[in-house]
């Protein structure tokens, strides 16, 4: 980031100027050159989606109407879900959902990372094994876990009936109270290893002299951890949990394809509930709303996203 | 990987008892974790080679008594209509993914290049818009971008998804990508603009070359994700000859919903390619994390 071509030193004592900022814009042209597909295929795929959603919000679509035809209805969308009962349910879901996956998947994959430093025969294969869950597509693994916890011929509720814990197989994404929990397990299956890879990189930077000097003055194991790795890891981790926690809240293959958001909303979240509510019920206008909800909670979290990475650019720029 | 050179002294010390108390605890851990890990696995390829019959009895056999490939036969089979479907579906992933790979390459390349070297103004701006991409669920996106689909003639083409993937993958590859062209000296393209070289040319002879691990990592990256990509396809694509894996298996297997081994065997066989794609290359992933991401 700190790299600066030798010519834009030289320009550096014209940007008091007046016309400074768009001089600086011109000379700098051939540079957009190589920003510009990127840009363009981000502009058509992303800011006109923003703006179409948010015009959405505003306006009512009867099923029997074709989208032209909508109507006007001003905040009405946004009363009807911020009083519905539902919105509360599946917002206390969505909560339960995101942090228990994304704490658990990084205290799982921080651990393994830990473990994992050390060099033993066979690191690099238990290593890879690891991986796989979180390379294998999500509707892979959706359907593999629903057979593992079916509630006739599942291998868990059969492995918990040959050791006498219960009388028959548990109906673990049949019942309200279990459901959230059993597709929190999954997803952690497929997303500690991210968190793991993350922090396996970040070990790396860890300085050998720091831990070999703390060593030296007595330091034991966990002193070493908390006070020479632990602190030399925060950035790291700050963004690897910000990044968990986005694709968590984000989320919709595990919950859609396992349950479809039931039994009785017991495992909608959010986006579950979107989409039901869009291309299930056609109420797009409500559906927009909801994503325009959910779209200012994303960029409260990407405040702290972006303050995280540029907090990383500012470090680098005074090394 | 492996500069740990430190730690192979430790069990010499005075301390021994309590360190050999953390290493086995980080053992007993890791058998944990491998267990969690691969367990499901190992009981989907069980079920994937037992009968219809075997797979559904109580209580289940652990091993399979009579152990048959006729799912692997059923889903492979050009000449049934099954393993048609399933064939076409492959084909249809295999493409998707490949053309998004293509792209992405194409497009991230001179994009994080220009966002590692150049200082234009807007700059920063640019970049964190392209990284806050990454925010934002497929869902909010799926509306609008059906309508736009379909104002350029694009529904129910494979083009819709290239176009919506190669949006998705893109921050990723931009950003692991400019950590490798921020790590790579500056001083190696000047030599080259002096001796003559143009700035595209020092570009291409000399940056691309030795960015070489990167853009294999973005490749994959970006493979994977558009191998595994289910919520666009789901919504754009109606036709049953143009689905692709995820959605194939999901409309199949609404259809049949007894047939485990037969939805294990497809599980299978579309985790393959990705699988075996990530472990090959997976040494220039995790080194474009540590460079891109972490090494800050």
């Amino acid at each position: 980031m700190t790299i600066v071509t030798g010519q834009t030193e030289a320009r550096r004592p014209l940007q008091p100027d007046r016309s400074g900022a768009l001089r600086n814009i011109w000379e700098h042209r051939a540079d957009y050159a190589y920003v510009l597909p990127a840009i363009v295929v981000m502009l058509i795929v992303i800011a006109y989606p923003i703006y179409y959603t948010i015009e959405l919000s505003f306006f009512s679509t009867p099923p029997g109407l074709q989208l032209r035809d909508k109507i006007f209805v001003g905040l009405d969308n946004y009363k009807a879900i911020l009083t519905s009962e539902v919105f509360w349910k599946v917002t206390w879901n969505t909560l339960v959902w995101t942090l228990g996956s994304t704490f658990v998947s990084f205290v799982l994959g921080f651990a393994t990372a830990l473990a994992l430093h050390r060099d033993f025969i066979g690191r690099g294969v238990l290593r890879a094994v690891l991986i796989i869950p979180w390379v294998i597509s999500a509707v892979a693994a959706s359907y593999i876990w629903k057979w593992i916890y079916h509630s006739d011929f599942g291998i868990i509720g059969a492995v918990l009936v040959e050791l006498g814990l219960v009388d028959r197989p548990p109906n673990f994404i049949d019942s309200v109270g279990t459901v959230l929990p059993s597709l929190i397990v999954v997803n952690i299956w497929r997303e500690f290893p991210f968190a793991m890879i993350m922090m396996m990189a970040g070990l790396q930077t860890v300085p050998d002299q720091l831990l070999r000097a703390a060593k030296v003055d007595g330091a034991n194991a966990w002193q070493r951890f908390w006070h020479v790795t632990f602190p030399h890891l925060r950035n790291v981790s700050t963004v690897t949990i910000l990044l968990l926690a986005v694709a968590n809240f984000n989320s919709f293959i595990i919950p859609w394809i396992m349950t479809g958001g039931g039994p009785s909303n017991a495992s909608h979240i959010w986006i579950t509930h979107i989409y039901e509510l869009a291309f299930g019920r056609q109420r797009w206008g409500v559906a927009s709303a909801y994503s325009v909800l959910l779209f200012l909670i994303l960029m409260t979290l990407g405040y702290f996203y972006v303050r995280a990475l540029s907090g990383n650019e500012r470090k680098e720029g005074n090394a | 990987m492996s500069t740990i050179a430190e730690t192979v002294p430790r069990g010499q010390t005075s301390r021994r008892m309590r360190i050999d108390g953390w290493r086995w605890g980080g053992r007993v851990f890791l058998v944990f974790m491998l267990l969690y890990t691969a367990l499901p696995m190992i009981w989907m390829l069980l079920t994937s080679i037992k009968s219809g019959f075997a797979a559904m009895q109580f209580p289940p056999q652990w091993w399979p008594d009579q152990p048959t490939l006729a799912s692997y036969q059923k889903l492979l089979d050009p000449q049934n209509s099954v393993g048609q479907d399933f064939l076409r579906f492959f084909w249809n992933s295999l493409f998707v993914s490949t053309a998004t790979t293509i792209l992405s390459v194409i497009v991230a390349v001179p994009a994080a290049y220009a966002f590692s070297r150049f200082t234009f103004p807007g700059r920063n701006f640019l970049f964190f818009a392209v990284l806050l991409r990454n925010m934002f669920p497929a869902v909010i996106f799926l509306v609008p971008l059906f309508i736009l689909m379909r104002a350029i003639g694009l529904v129910n083409t494979h083009g819709s998804l290239v176009l919506t993937y190669l949006t998705f993958g893109l921050p990723l590859a931009i950003w692991l990508l400019k950590g490798f062209y921020d790590n790579i000296p500056i001083q190696l393209e000047q030599a080259a603009r002096i001796d003559g070289a143009t700035r595209f040319q020092a570009f291409v002879l000399i940056v691309m070359p030795l960015s070489a691990p990167g853009i294999i990592a973005t490749a994959i990256y970006s493979f994977i994700g558009a191998w595994n990509e289910y919520i666009y396809a789901y919504t754009f694509l109606s036709k049953n000859e143009q689905l692709t894996l995820p959605v194939g298996i999901q409309r199949f297997f609404s259809e049949n919903t007894t047939d485990f081994p037969g939805l294990m065997a497809a599980s299978f066989i579309m985790s393959v390619p990705v699988v075996v794609l990530f472990l090959v290359l997976q040494r220039y992933f995790v080194r474009a994390l540590t460079e891109g991401a972490v090494k800050h």
